[in-house]
């Protein structure tokens, strides 16, 4: 009996400590895609730092909550400082960090770019992971799935063709959640059509002989001047869309994957033709 | 002077101006898709324009107007500034008035003045061009040899590119250091009627200015006191000059940015075909210039789609082995 209990005892005390080897308490996130997965994911105390990209509006979704956080610049002293048992980085973070990192016998874990809806399934997935948070992972990826089966049941038969145009002829074709969000939202998106692939561009000839019903943009400085950004205001753009203006998809909804695509996807919904 | 090539005046117009014209409706032919261009033309003039009517009156014939506008204003300031300071190597190029416009167009564009203003573009480009070429006006002295004059031009040059990168990094828009290309080599893709209706005013002030000026400029060549003699102010003359090639060249290099060795390479090959008489010289160089350029620029498109060859590039792999040509010609005669 008295071996039972010390057995009873061990075996809690095993089960404790394999979930506290699990559960990172100190994690700092160095790259704005991970910052945001780890703030919407992350017991607050468990966040150790985000990056300094995350306090941004304009880029990053969760610029509110990274406010209540320490921030940090992706520099090695400044994250030995926060004394972290998981960092979390981007697929292209700075190569030289991460190795310095690693060698010095830190956890780094590195997230792929995401260009679909699937990628971002998967990055929350991962992250929810990492941190022992899967219930609160699998809950925020069904709340995205619902949202979006919400926009795609209400569908148009017969997709319009839209397309992102962006400064110095910028496009999202083929493999961005640019063209899963235009697809999704029930557009037909232009530069997939003309075989653009990933983030490339699109002559002006090509573009207006496909006749684009609507231009979408994404500004990422919005109110400035330059002639790549002044390309957006070329007549023939307006004439070819009966005047109709380009309708502004905020840039924080696709820079990194994340379930704010859902927002996106519904401001498309929105722009369809009644 | 060889006779044989001293055609009649109105001969050589007349043929520059039909290459002009081919030129010019060769380049509404030419784009990134095929096109039915005589359909299209007709469809632009429609009520509600086709999209077919659309891309030939609001992308190609804007491209080759302002090809052709720009082109004669790079070719007459070159004749015009080589007859008034007698000196081969003047030209809007290499004496900074082009690297001048485009500073003070990039000064107005990228800091919002344009936003405010609607001419504040071409009218910092014409500040610009005025300024750099009085500079070097300036610092050349009135009886400059070429060597100085070119000097003073490259110093002029240098500051003017410096300014011009230091602005693009400074300026707000993130896009903005990418296009230090734009502004040093010309490009006359991608612009509008609307680009174009902003150059025409100041060039065609600078147009008019310039075409009376061919009697005082072959009084010129005779030295400047016969000239004095014959009643023509040489101040009033250089300040006409001048002001004019700011007002042209300024507005068109606001739009297309500055495009090397236009100016410097028609007049030259003309020269001799108008038996070196400065008023002649004068619109035949606005015809080649126009001629040059419009050639360039269908040269660009000629390259497979997506590489965005710069016209200047193209002018520039032409005119810098004539300006080297132009060097070692005049080394000979020194020597």
């Amino acid at each position: 009996m008295h071996r039972g209990l010390l057995t009873c005892l061990l075996l809690i005390g095993m089960i404790s400590t394999v979930g506290g080897a699990e559960h990172p308490r100190r994690v700092v996130s160095v790259n704005l895609c991970t910052d945001q997965l780890l703030l919407m994911l992350g017991e607050p105390g468990q966040i150790a730092s985000v990056s300094h990209l995350a306090l941004e509006p304009n880029s990053s979704y969760m610029a509110r909550q990274a406010t209540d956080y320490p921030i940090n610049h992706g520099k090695a002293e400044e994250i030995l400082a926060l004394k972290p048992d998981l960092i979390v980085a981007g697929a292209y973070t700075d190569r030289s960090l991460i190795a310095l990192l690693k060698k010095l016998g830190y956890r780094v874990e590195q997230f792929p770019l995401s260009s679909s809806i699937d990628d971002i399934r998967d990055n929350i997935r991962l992250m929810a992971r990492l941190i022992g948070r899967g219930v609160r992972g699998e809950a925020l990826i069904a709340e995205m799935d619902r949202r979006l089966q919400q926009v795609t049941r209400r569908r148009p038969a017969v997709r319009p063709r839209g397309v992102f145009y962006q400064p110095n002829g910028y496009t999202g074709g083929i493999d961005t959640l640019q063209h899963s969000a235009l697809e999704l939202a029930g557009w037909e998106n232009i530069a997939a059509s003309e075989g653009v692939v990933g983030y490339g561009t699109i002559d002006l000839e090509r573009l207006v002989l496909a006749r684009p019903e609507q231009l979408f943009t994404s500004s990422y400085a919005p109110g400035t001047r330059s002639r790549g950004q002044d390309q957006l205001e070329h007549p023939v753009l307006r004439r070819l869309t009966r005047g109709r203006a380009p309708v502004e998809v905020g840039y924080k909804y696709w820079i990194c994957g994340g379930p704010m695509i859902a927002d996106a996807v519904e401001i498309l919904h929105r722009s369809l033709p009644r | 002077m060889t006779p044989l090539l001293k055609l009649h005046q109105g001969t050589l117009a007349a043929i520059l101006a039909s290459l002009v014209c081919l030129l010019f409706v060769t380049s509404l032919f030419i784009g990134s898709n095929p096109l039915p261009v005589w359909q299209a033309a007709r469809e632009s003039l429609l009520d509600t324009p086709t999209v077919i009517g659309l891309i030939f009156s609001e992308i190609r014939l804007p491209r080759a107007l302002i090809a052709l506008v720009t082109g004669a204003t790079l070719g007459l300031a070159g004749a015009a500034m080589q007859g008034l300071l007698r000196n081969p190597l003047a030209s809007p190029g290499l004496i900074g008035s082009a690297s001048g416009a485009a500073l003070g167009a990039v000064g107005m564009l990228y800091f919002g003045f344009g936003t405010l203003l609607p001419l504040a573009v071409p009218m910092g480009g014409m500040a610009g061009a005025l300024l750099a070429t009085f500079l070097v006006y300036l610092m050349a002295g009135r009886e400059a040899g070429s060597l100085t004059l070119i000097l003073a031009g490259v110093a002029i040059n240098a500051l003017a590119l410096a300014m011009i990168s230091l602005l693009l990094n400074l300026a707000p828009s993130p896009y903005a250091v990418r296009e230090i290309v734009l502004w040093m080599m010309g490009s006359i893709a991608n612009h509008s009627m609307h680009d174009f209706w902003t150059m025409l005013p100041g060039v065609l002030l600078g147009w008019l200015m310039l075409l009376g000026t061919g009697r005082s400029l072959d009084a010129l060549t005779l030295g400047e006191e016969t000239a004095s003699t014959m009643g023509i102010s040489l101040v009033v003359l250089r300040w006409r000059i001048f002001l004019a090639v700011a007002l042209s060249v300024g507005s068109a290099v606001s739009i297309t940015g500055s495009i090397g060795f236009v100016g410097l390479v028609v007049p030259h090959l003309l020269r001799p075909l108008v038996g070196y008489q400065p008023s002649r010289l004068l619109l035949g160089s606005a015809l080649g210039g126009a001629a040059l350029l419009l050639a360039a620029d269908i040269a660009t498109r000629l390259f497979p789609a997506g590489t965005d060859i710069k016209v200047g590039v193209l002018t520039s792999l032409v005119g810098a082995p004539f300006f080297l040509y132009l060097i070692l010609k005049s080394r000979r005669y020194q020597l």
